[in-house]
C-alpha cells in the first residue's frame, strides 16, 4: 500500500527525533553554561582524560540529523519543496542572523535605555522624540541631503566626462581608465588621511591661508571633493560600458547625416545611454547617503555652524557618522539605534524608488 | 551506486568538519553537575583540562588561589612591557596573566561592551573615571587590599566602594623647556597669576630670535585629530587649576545640567587668548599631535599644552623640562596629576586572582618593569624608583607639596570634548572673542546637557 518501505520510514523518524534531541541538548546545556558532557575518562599517562561530547557538537550533528530525517521523510507530494528547504536553509540561516535578526533587534533597542552594556527598560518613543529635538541631527540630516544632491550631480557630470575621454581615440587608453579606477581601490580611511594631509600641508602651501578642513564650509567641499576623486573612477567604468553598447551603425548614421559631435553627444549619445545614467544615478544617490569613512577620517565630522539659532559643533557630519558618533563616542547606544531605524527607512525609500524608476524605463526600452 | 558513495562521503566529511568547528572554544564555561549520574561535565574554571570526575577530584583544584587572570591592557604603547610584567608575575608567583592589548585609535570602552555582549569579559580592564556608571553593579570592592594603603590615587565610587587599581599618574598643565626659561631670565615658579604670565609672554616674545624659538606656545586647537587635547585637557584645566584634588566644585556644577561659573570662564577666556596670541601660527590651527611635539622638543616653542606623556625618554630631550600652572586666576599654582584610567576588576570573573594581582603589582618587582621599563610614574608611596620621564622631578614637586587637582575632566558627559574644542578652534581663529568664547561655552554645554 506504501511505496515507502518500513526502513526508511524508520530511519526517517529516528533521525528527525534524535536530531531534535541533541540540538535542544546541546543548546541546552549551552544556555545554562553547563559545559560539556563527559562520556567517560580514558587514563592517559596517570591523568584521567576525559572524552567530551561537546554541546557544539552535539547542536549541529542534531540539526544535520534532522535534515537527514527531513530528506528522508516519507512523502512524494511534499518531497520537492522539502528538498528547496533544505538547499535554502543554509542561505536563509546566515540571511536571517546576519540581516533580519539584527534589524528586528535594532528596532527593538531604540525603544529602550540601552548603553552598549545595560537594558533597564522600555522608555517608549522618547529616543525619537529626543532624535529630532537635536539641533545637531537636523543639521546633520540637512548636510547629508545637500551633500547627496551635489555629489549625484557632479560624480556624474566627472565620471561621464572621464567616460567619454576614455572611450575617444587618445593614446595610453588602458593607463587612464586603470589611473581613474584606482582611487577606489583605496579604502576611504587611507583616502581620508592621505587627503588630510595634502589639504593641510600641501595645498596651504599655496593659498597661504589655513587648512581648508578648518573652515566648515570649505570642509565640506573638501570631503566633496576627495568623495569626487574616489567614486568617479568606478562610475565611469559603468559609462564606458554604456557607451561602448551605442551601436556603431547609428553612430554611422549620424555622421553621414553630417551630426557634430556636440549634437552627436545630446541627440545620439546620451538619450542612447539613459538607463546607465539611471543606474549610475541611483549607485551615487545611496552610496553618497551612506558616507561614512572619508568623513571620519578627514573631518571626524567637526566643524562650527550657526543652525536655527544654536552653535551646533558637527558642522561636517554626515548620517552616518553622527549615528557612530552619537552610539559610540557620546555612550547613548538606544539614541545611536533610532537614528539608524530612521536612516534605514530613508535608504529603504531610496532604494524602492530606484528599483520602480528602473524597472519603468526597462518596460520603455 | 558511486555517486551515492561519493554524496554520503562529502556529507560526512561535511558533518565532521562541522563537528570539529563545534567543539573549539566550548569548554570555557563555568562548571555545574549535569542531572546524569553517570556522566560529569567538566570543571574548565582553571582553564586547564584537568575534569572534576571523581576518582581525580583532589588533583583537581588549582595551585595557588589565584589562578589566571585576563587583562585588558588600554596602552597600546606599553604591551612589551606588560608581556614582561605577565612573564615577571608568572615567574614570582606561579599564576598566570594574560595581557590582551586594545590597539591604536580603537577604544577600549568600545571593546569591552563587545566583549560584554559575547560574555568574554576579561577578568582586569581599564576604565576611565565616568565610566564606572555603565559598568554598575559589576566591578569588584577592592576596599581593605594591602596596595590601598599605599596610595591615594584609588579610585572610589559612590555605589560599588574601591574599585579602581592606579596603574600610573600622569599630569597635564603648561609643560616648559627650563633651559630657555633661564635664558630668557623667566622664573617659572613665579608664573602663579595672569599678569605674571602676560609678562613672562612679553619678554620670552621679544627675545625670539635670541633664543631661536618660534612661538613661546606650542598649543594646538585643531579639533579633528587634536579635539581630545583642547576639549578633554586643556577645557580640564577650567574645571580644576587651582583646587585640590577632591575639590569638585566646578565639575559638580558642570553636571548639575552643564551649568557654567561664568567669571571663571571669562578669566580662563582670557588666558586662552594670550595662548592663541603667542602661538605658532602654523601649528594653532591645522597642526598637528606630532608637529606639537616635535616644535617643543627641538626647542622651538617654550611652552607646551600637553602633559608629560608627550616627553617619556630623558633622550628625546637635551633640556629639562617642567610644569607651570594655567595661572588665570592670581594665586593658582597647581597641575592637574592623578590617574587618568584604572584597571579594574570585574566581579563576575576572577576576582581573587585580580586581587593578587594588584597586590603583586604594588610591590616592588612589578613597579620596576612599570617604572624603569614603561616609563610610568608609579602612584605608591612605597615606590623606590624615580620614574624616567623628563617631567617627573617636577610633577613630583607639585604632587608631594600637595599642589595638584584632579583628573575631573574625566567626569564630564561623555562626548562633551567633541563640542567643546570647536569652541577652542573658533577662539584661535579669531572667529570668536573672550566674551563670545564664554558665552557660546555655555549655550553649547548647557544644550549638549540637556540632551
Amino acid at each position: 500500500m506504501s511505496t515507502f518501505s518500513t526502513g526508511r520510514k524508520v530511519a526517517s523518524f529516528a533521525s528527525l527525533i534524535l536530531g531534535l534531541v541533541l540540538a535542544i541538548v546541546g543548546l541546552a546545556l549551552s544556555i545554562t553554561k553547563a559545559g560539556d558532557l563527559i562520556l567517560f575518562t580514558i587514563p592517559i599517562s596517570g591523568k584521567a582524560t576525559p572524552v567530551i561530547l561537546g554541546r557544539g557538537t552535539m547542536f549541529i550533528c542534531g540539526i544535520i540529523l534532522f535534515f537527514v530525517g527531513l530528506y528522508l521523510f516519507p512523502t512524494l507530494k511534499y518531497h520537492r519543496a522539502i528538498i528547496n528547504i533544505i538547499f535554502l536553509f543554509p542561505l536563509l540561516f546566515a540571511f536571517a542572523v546576519t540581516v533580519i535578526i539584527p534589524l528586528v533587534l535594532g528596532i527593538g533597542y531604540s525603544f529602550t535605555d540601552w548603553d552598549g552594556i545595560k537594558l533597564t527598560g522600555f522608555v517608549g518613543l522618547s529616543n525619537y522624540l529626543r532624535m529630532f529635538n537635536q539641533k545637531s541631527f537636523l543639521w546633520s540630516i540637512l548636510l547629508t541631503f545637500l551633500f547627496v544632491v551635489f555629489n549625484m550631480i557632479l560624480v556624474n557630470l566627472v565620471a561621464f566626462l572621464l567616460a567619454l575621454l576614455c572611450t575617444s581615440r587618445i593614446k595610453a587608453l588602458g593607463f587612464f581608465r586603470a589611473a581613474y579606477f584606482l582611487p577606489n581601490l583605496i579604502g576611504g580611511i587611507v583616502l581620508g588621511y592621505i587627503w588630510q594631509f595634502i589639504f593641510s600641508n600641501v595645498v596651504t602651501k599655496f593659498t597661504g591661508t589655513y587648512s581648508m578642513l578648518s573652515d566648515t564650509k570649505t570642509a565640506f567641499i573638501a570631503v566633496i571633493i576627495v568623495y569626487i576623486w574616489q567614486y568617479a573612477g568606478y562610475i565611469m567604468l559603468i559609462y564606458i560600458t554604456g557607451l561602448n553598447t551605442i551601436p556603431g551603425d547609428v553612430l554611422e548614421a549620424s555622421a553621414i547625416d553630417g551630426a557634430n559631435p556636440t549634437q552627436t553627444l545630446f541627440n545620439i549619445k546620451l538619450p542612447m545611454i539613459a538607463p546607465t545614467i539611471t543606474i549610475c544615478t541611483f549607485l551615487t544617490l545611496t552610496s553618497a547617503f551612506k558616507q561614512f569613512d572619508v568623513n571620519l577620517a578627514l573631518t571626524n565630522g567637526k566643524g562650527s555652524v550657526q543652525f536655527l539659532g544654536e552653535y551646533i559643533a558637527n558642522g561636517t557630519e554626515m548620517l552616518a557618522l553622527n549615528i557612530y558618533t552619537t552610539a559610540v563616542i557620546n555612550n547613548d547606544y538606544a539614541l545611536g539605534q533610532a537614528k539608524a531605524v530612521l536612516f534605514f527607512i530613508i535608504l529603504a525609500a531610496v532604494s524602492i524608488i530606484q528599483v520602480r524608476i528602473s524597472n519603468k524605463k526597462e518596460v520603455e526600452l | 551506486m558511486k555517486k551515492k558513495l561519493m554524496s554520503v562521503l562529502l556529507a560526512g566529511a561535511m558533518v565532521a568538519s562541522l563537528a570539529a568547528c563545534g567543539t573549539t572554544g566550548t569548554t570555557d564555561t563555568t562548571a555545574t553537575t549535569s542531572d546524569n549520574t553517570t556522566t560529569e561535565t567538566q570543571t574548565t574554571e582553571t582553564a586547564t583540562t584537568e575534569a572534576a570526575a571523581t576518582e581525580t577530584a583532589t588533583e583537581a583544584a588549582p595551585a595557588g588561589d589565584a589562578g589566571s587572570v585576563r587583562l585588558l591592557n588600554g596602552k597600546p604603547e606599553i604591551n612589551d612591557q606588560m608581556q614582561a610584567l605577565a612573564a615577571k608575575y608568572n615567574e614570582e608567583t606561579g599564576n598566570t596573566l594574560i595581557v590582551e592589548t586594545i590597539g591604536g585609535d580603537t577604544n577600549a570602552s568600545d571593546e569591552l561592551k563587545k566583549m560584554y555582549q559575547a560574555d568574554n569579559m576579561p577578568d582586569i580592564f581599564v576604565i576611565e573615571a565616568n565610566q564606572a556608571a555603565n559598568w554598575d553593579g559589576m566591578l569588584a570592592d577592592l576596599a581593605g587590599e594591602e596596595w590601598t594603603d599605599k596610595t591615594g590615587f584609588e579610585l572610589v565610587d559612590a555605589s560599588m566602594g574601591t574599585i579602581g587599581f592606579p596603574y600610573t599618574v600622569e599630569a597635564t598643565a603648561l609643560g616648559y623647556n627650563a633651559d630657555l626659561l633661564k635664558a630668557a631670565g623667566v622664573d617659572p615658579a613665579s608664573l602663579t597669576s595672569p599678569d605674571a604670565w602676560k609678562a613672562a609672554c612679553e619678554t620670552l616674545d621679544s627675545k625670539k630670535d635670541e633664543l631661536g624659538i618660534t612661538a613661546v606656545f606650542g598649543w594646538c586647537a585643531e579639533p579633528t585629530n587634536l579635539g581630545w587635547s583642547s576639549g578633554t585637557h586643556v577645557f580640564g584645566q577650567y574645571l580644576d587649576a587651582g583646587l585640590k584634588a577632591d575639590d569638585t566644585t566646578y565639575i559638580d556644577l558642570l553636571n548639575d545640567g552643564g551649568k557654567i561659573d561664568e567669571a571663571r570662564m571669562k578669566n580662563f577666556a582670557e588666558f586662552i587668548g594670550m595662548m592663541n596670541q603667542y602661538s605658532d601660527p602654523a601649528l594653532l590651527i591645522d597642526g598637528t599631535y606630532d608637529n606639537q611635539v616635535a616644535g617643543f622638543k627641538d626647542g622651538k616653542y617654550v611652552f607646551i599644552t600637553q602633559g608629560n606623556w608627550c616627553v617619556t625618554s630623558p633622550s628625546d630631550v637635551s633640556f629639562e623640562c617642567g610644569f607651570a600652572p594655567y595661572a588665570f586666576e592670581d594665586g593658582i599654582n597647581t597641575i592637574i596629576a592623578g590617574p587618568p584610567s584604572y584597571w579594574v576588576a570585574y566581579a563576575n570573573g576572577n576576582v581573587d586572582g585580580a586581587k593578587a594581582f594588584f597586590n603583586w603589582c604594588a610591590g616592588d618587582s612589578a613597579q620596576s618593569i612599570l617604572v624603569n621599563d614603561a616609563g610610568l610614574v608609579s602612584p605608591f608611596d612605597d615606590c623606590k624608583y624615580e620614574a624616567v620621564n623628563p617631567f617627573y622631578k617636577s610633577m613630583n614637586s607639585y604632587i608631594t607639596a600637595g599642589n595638584y587637582s584632579g583628573w575631573h575632566t574625566m567626569l564630564k558627559k561623555d562626548g562633551l570634548q567633541n563640542q567643546t574644542c570647536n569652541i577652542f578652534a573658533d577662539y584661535a581663529k579669531g572667529k570668536l572673542d573672550a566674551d563670545g568664547f564664554v558665552s557660546t561655552m555655555a549655550q553649547v554645554i548647557s544644550s549638549y546637557y540637556a540632551q
